[in-house]
């Protein structure tokens, strides 16, 4: 499938020539899908048998109110359970078809090729801007010195932090702001070429504009990566998602097209929900 | 779970009810302006006239409303197609105002000149029909209910029927000046309350819209059956 990237997008209009951040990137979205995924904490169940797919190079929202299992539904789609005591995962992930929880599968790989965002940016604090973003390569084996250099800057650009940061390349990743550190966070995802990601709230403790910069690089990303995002935020959902995904009390209440969810749900939960007659 | 936008949902309902009450100002204007013709009642019709102020400033203040809660409160789902729906049946409402207005204009241009009992007798059945058609209209959005809405087509028939036979009707009057002047302004008249119906159609079509999600037009104004009648006195336009 062909599909247009970034660059050429943002470069349409011939007065608005193409930023030097322009996503160059070829397109790596995955199929990720769950099928009766449940999730306990000791005896207790909190997420109910969910089955889903996501579509490949899209946007999936999973909106529901505090508790209704968001987050350990993300959470459980790149095995982050496996080091919480007590937690017990069933049911699949099938990441292209393969189940992510099968005993031959390395989690570590898992989380590679499924990036994670946190709603907080965790940047290491002393770390340089640049050895913030090659940490995970690092972690995978040696490379020489220019490859990480390239792969950081390379990694840079598709986060749409290179221009802001290119001459801070040494300083202490602590240093940026708060929407830089989570960009450079999404940077530090995006370096181990991941396949889906995942964001969990990624834009809850950031300011309207670093918010607003957030949700437009999340626009960019969709068209190389496939992109699962927890929000409260349903107008956040409503503007970046092609797909929504509503939880209650564990359970997947209802599952389609944003625009849908947004103007005419089908479950008479999902609308109470969204309008806000509960929450 | 409690109720968390209980301000903005009163706000609905008080939208709600301001909007059923132009709707009735509406009715009752169509009502008077056609009982003020048929009565050759100039009080009555100026009254109409006045009373076009109210329901512009409720319409206005109706307009204002929706726009600040759509400015304001992101509305979504069922709480964004009431919000459309109700924009689009106070436009409705106010141009059925309108549409009352011109009738009681031409009941009191033509006051003075002869009429015709056929004519007339036309024109009540029409006014009947479209003051039941935007009592039906109002109720289905008041009790939100799908069948009704679906009645209205069927409500219009007659009164584009009889629209479309007016030409003929008046053209019998073209022997007599002063008969064929009263009979053009009753042609007007005619157009008008086949508007009126139009436009109750219309606000079917929108509470249909808010019961199912989906638009669609009733009927297919631009491919209709028996087309050749727009050549005879339809003067081609029917509801858009």
């Amino acid at each position: 499938m062909s599909v247009p990237n970034p660059a050429q997008v943002r470069s349409a209009d011939p007065g608005d020539p193409p930023p030097d951040d322009a996503v160059q990137a070829e397109p790596r979205g995955t199929t990720i899908e769950s099928v009766d995924l449940r999730v306990a904490f000791a005896s207790n169940e909190v997420l109910h048998g969910v089955s889903v797919a996501a579509a490949t190079q899209s946007v999936t929202a999973v909106i529901g109110p505090s508790g209704c299992g968001k987050s350990t539904f993300l959470r459980a789609l790149n095995r982050m359970h496996d080091e919480v005591r007590g937690a017990r995962v069933t049911g699949k992930v099938l990441f292209d078809g393969m189940d992510i929880y099968d005993s031959s599968v390395d989690p570590v790989l898992v989380r590679t090729r499924i990036g994670m965002v946190f709603q907080r940016a965790n940047p290491f604090p002393t770390m340089s801007v640049r050895d913030n973003v090659t940490a995970g390569l690092r972690l995978q084996g040696r490379r020489s010195k220019k490859e990480m250099n390239d792969e950081a800057e390379r990694s840079l650009r598709r986060a749409g932090l290179w221009e802001e940061v290119k001459d801070r390349l040494e300083e202490p990743g602590g240093k940026l702001s708060g929407g830089q550190q989570q960009r450079l966070c999404i940077a530090r995802a995006l370096a181990v070429e991941p396949e889906v990601l995942l964001m969990d709230e990624p834009a809850s403790a950031l300011d309207p504009a670093s918010t607003l910069r957030i949700e437009q690089l999340i626009e960019e990303l969709k068209t190389t990566y496939t992109v699962i995002i927890v929000t409260h935020n349903m107008q956040q959902a409503a503007r970046i998602s092609d797909w929504t995904l509503f939880l209650l009390n564990g359970d997947l209440v209802e599952f389609g097209p944003t625009e849908r969810i947004f103007t005419a749900p089908t479950d008479s939960r999902t609308e109470d929900y969204v309008t806000g007659r509960f929450g | 779970m409690n109720e968390v936008r209980g301000k903005f949902h009163q706000e609905l309902r008080d939208l709600e009810g301001e909007v059923l009450r132009v709707g009735d100002e509406a009715a009752d204007m169509v009502s008077r302006a056609v009982r003020a013709l048929v009565k050759r009642d100039d009080e009555l019709a100026r009254g109409v006239i006045i009373s076009d102020d109210v329901v512009d400033r409720m319409y206005l203040d109706i307009e204002r409303r929706i726009l600040d809660a759509f400015a304001l409160q992101a509305p979504v789902a069922s709480d964004l197609r009431l919000l459309s729906t109700m924009l689009h049946i106070n436009l409705h409402l106010e141009r059925i105002g309108d549409q009352a207005v011109n009738v009681s204009k031409m009941s009191l241009a033509a006051r003075s000149l002869p009429s015709d009992e056929t004519i007339m007798l036309h024109l009540t059945e029409m006014g009947d029909i479209v003051g039941a058609m935007l009592r039906t209209a109002l109720e289905a959005f008041a009790r939100r209910d799908l069948e009704l809405c679906m009645r209205l087509p069927a409500m219009d028939d007659p009164v584009d029927e009889l629209n479309r036979g007016m030409y003929r009707h008046v053209v019998r009057l073209s022997g007599d000046a002063a008969a064929l002047e009263w009979g053009i302004r009753m042609n007007v008249v005619a157009r008008q309350l086949e508007r009126v119906g139009d436009n109750a159609v219309d606000i079917g079509e929108q509470v249909a819209y808010l019961l199912t999600g989906e638009f669609r037009e009733f009927t297919d104004a631009s491919h209709r059956d028996g087309s050749a009648s727009s050549a005879e006195g339809d003067h081609g336009d029917e509801r858009t």
